[in-house]
């Protein structure tokens, strides 16, 4: 037994990583950026997936999904205990009580884009939503419209069902951007065709945070009788919407970008002048026979909620998030250079702030932000190694959109954790930068773009 | 009829309770938005208004006395970096 015991601790002793060498050489810029020293209360160090954080990263993706409130989670959690009765069913009192909750809901969610409650159907998210408009709105007027306007820099499940579509045989127009972001408005006007069924605009982009010009848009889509329909799931409760002035047809509305619960969403589907739509979800007709299935009442009371409450805080929010945004961009400006910001810094929603760093490599700098919770490129294209393509339709050069951040600042992001994360940020480009070669090459005036590279 | 000192009660009850939410961005949050709303509301005359501000103070203060019973209940298993920065 004691032999035993010995001779672990033997083993241990001698197997044990001497410190100083692993510090010595670094075979790749990745492993470099990864190294770094460990907090005084390492105790609470967290190891996942081959990382070892000392603590919670400071949150800072809030366009992917964002915390939930706790006045939401307070009213969920009433509903959740109480309106467990079907909502559709007509004949007693747990099916009437679930139903004055989701009709409840539904005007708060009606109040905050200025429509009527009739107009509003709730699905299980934007994708859906999305994906019920344009495949929906397609079939239904097939026989005399088969084409479908959108933009290049649309979310990917509105890309995917026009995709879908193409193959149904129907014709796609992609729009480019411009170099801001912003959509060409006399290019979309030649775009139109007298058999142009949809034109789908996303009203703030969750990559880059622009503000499409919708009233223009929107009058643009009325002179030629063609529906318009927004992907509002970053918009709503950010910046002012109103379904009147924008003159759209269809919105797409999601629960979780708002401080809500995830699984649940809305689209407006417009009653004067009518559109109609075909249902991707067939059953008993509930919603209006566009969306059949039984609601989820404390979801969808969360998600009214959340719209309420987003409709009394958005001043409030707006000015904080803006003072937070020139304070993240300021720092960082003012200690780096080579510095840009994706896409068109005045008509911008604050809370989204997309920023490449020129003569870093992306891995390498996201693998060094382990303490900052942030994203590049968006969730749905992270996976693959390609730059996103919504810097690409920029005209952003490959090594900038690799190299590219999305900082996502909310309700709840305090100033110290901007400051923290203009400090982690700074620290490690500063870092990555004097490791370059191609950085100093530029610090002694060499101009990259016209070196002869040899060949070996 | 609100006085100063119901108010300025009720002002410190919703810091109080702000102060046990075990999440670090909800806490900051709480504190901030306790704060700036009695701030935004200081030079309200109208005694409708105030009364209205002040029957809201009170939903929200059993609003988070309620949710921070349930978000004690859960503990946290690890603390944010922000917070272990402050130590």
């Amino acid at each position: 037994m004691a032999s035993k015991a010995i001779f672990s601790t033997l083993r241990r002793s001698l197997t044990k990583p001497n410190r100083a060498v692993s510090r010595r050489h670094h075979l790749s810029t990745s492993s470099a950026a990864t190294a770094s020293e460990p907090y005084a209360g390492d105790e609470h160090a967290i190891v996942m997936k081959g990382v070892r954080i000392s603590g919670r990263p400071l949150y800072l993706d809030m366009q992917s999904t964002t915390p939930l409130d706790p006045r939401v989670f307070d009213a969920m959690n009433a509903s959740s205990i109480y309106d467990y009765g079907n909502p559709h069913s007509r004949t007693h009192l747990y099916g009437w009580e679930a139903e004055n909750a989701v009709e409840v809901a539904r005007i708060q969610v009606a109040k905050l884009i200025g429509a009527s409650p009739k107009e509003i159907v709730f699905l299980s998210g934007a994708t859906e939503a999305n994906n019920t408009v344009v495949k929906g709105v397609m079939h239904f007027y097939k026989d005399k419209k088969r084409h479908v306007i959108t933009t290049q820099t649309e979310h990917k499940c509105v890309l995917d069902s026009c995709r879908h579509l193409q193959q149904e045989g129907f014709e796609v127009t992609y729009l480019p951007v411009r170099t801001d972001g912003l959509v060409d408005l006399e290019m979309l006007r030649e775009a139109i065709r007298p058999d142009t069924g949809l034109v789908s605009v996303m009203a703030v982009n969750n990559e880059i945070g622009v503000v499409q010009p919708m009233e223009e848009i929107g009058r643009i889509c009325k002179e030629h009788k063609v529906p318009f329909h927004t992907d509002a799931a970053q918009a709503i409760g950010k910046i002012p919407v109103d379904v009147e002035k924008w003159n759209v047809s269809f919105m797409s509305m999601s629960g979780h970008k708002i401080y809500g619960p995830k699984g649940i969403g809305a689209m407006y589907v417009r009653r004067r002048p009518r559109v109609r739509l075909e249902p991707l979800m067939n059953g008993g007709g509930q919603e209006r026979g566009l969306r059949s299935g039984t609601l989820a009442t404390q979801q969808v009371v969360g998600f009214g909620v959340a719209c309420e409450l987003a409709m009394k805080e958005m001043e409030y929010d707006e000015k904080w998030i803006k003072r937070l945004q020139e304070r993240l961009l300021n720092g960082v400006r003012e200690k780096l250079d080579g510095v840009v910001v994706n896409g068109s810094l005045e008509s911008r929603y604050a809370g989204n702030l997309n920023l490449s760093f020129a003569y870093v490599e992306g891995e390498s700098l996201l693998m060094g932000l382990k303490e900052v919770a942030v994203s590049s490129g968006s969730a749905c294209t992270s996976a693959s190694l390609e730059p996103s393509y919504v810097l690409r339709a920029l005209g952003v050069d490959e090594d900038m959109a690799h190299t590219s951040i999305r900082f996502g600042i909310g309700r709840f992001t305090t100033e110290e954790e901007i400051d923290k994360a203009v400090e982690l940020t700074v620290k490690q480009v500063e870092k990555l930068r004097e490791m370059s070669p191609l950085y100093e090459m530029v610090k002694e005036g060499i101009d990259i773009k016209n070196i002869q590279w040899s060949q070996h | 009829m609100v006085d100063k000192g119901q108010v300025i009660s009720l002002c410190r009850f919703l810091l109080r309770a702000g102060r046990q939410y075990p999440d670090y961005n909800i806490r900051e949050y709480a504190k901030r938005r306790t704060l700036d709303g009695f701030r935004m509301n200081k030079n309200l005359t109208d005694h409708s208004k105030v009364e209205d501000a002040y029957a809201e103070g009170k939903k929200q203060l059993e609003v988070v006395e309620r949710v921070v019973k349930v978000y004690l209940a859960y503990p946290p298993k690890t603390k944010n970096i922000m917070e272990l920065k402050l130590q």
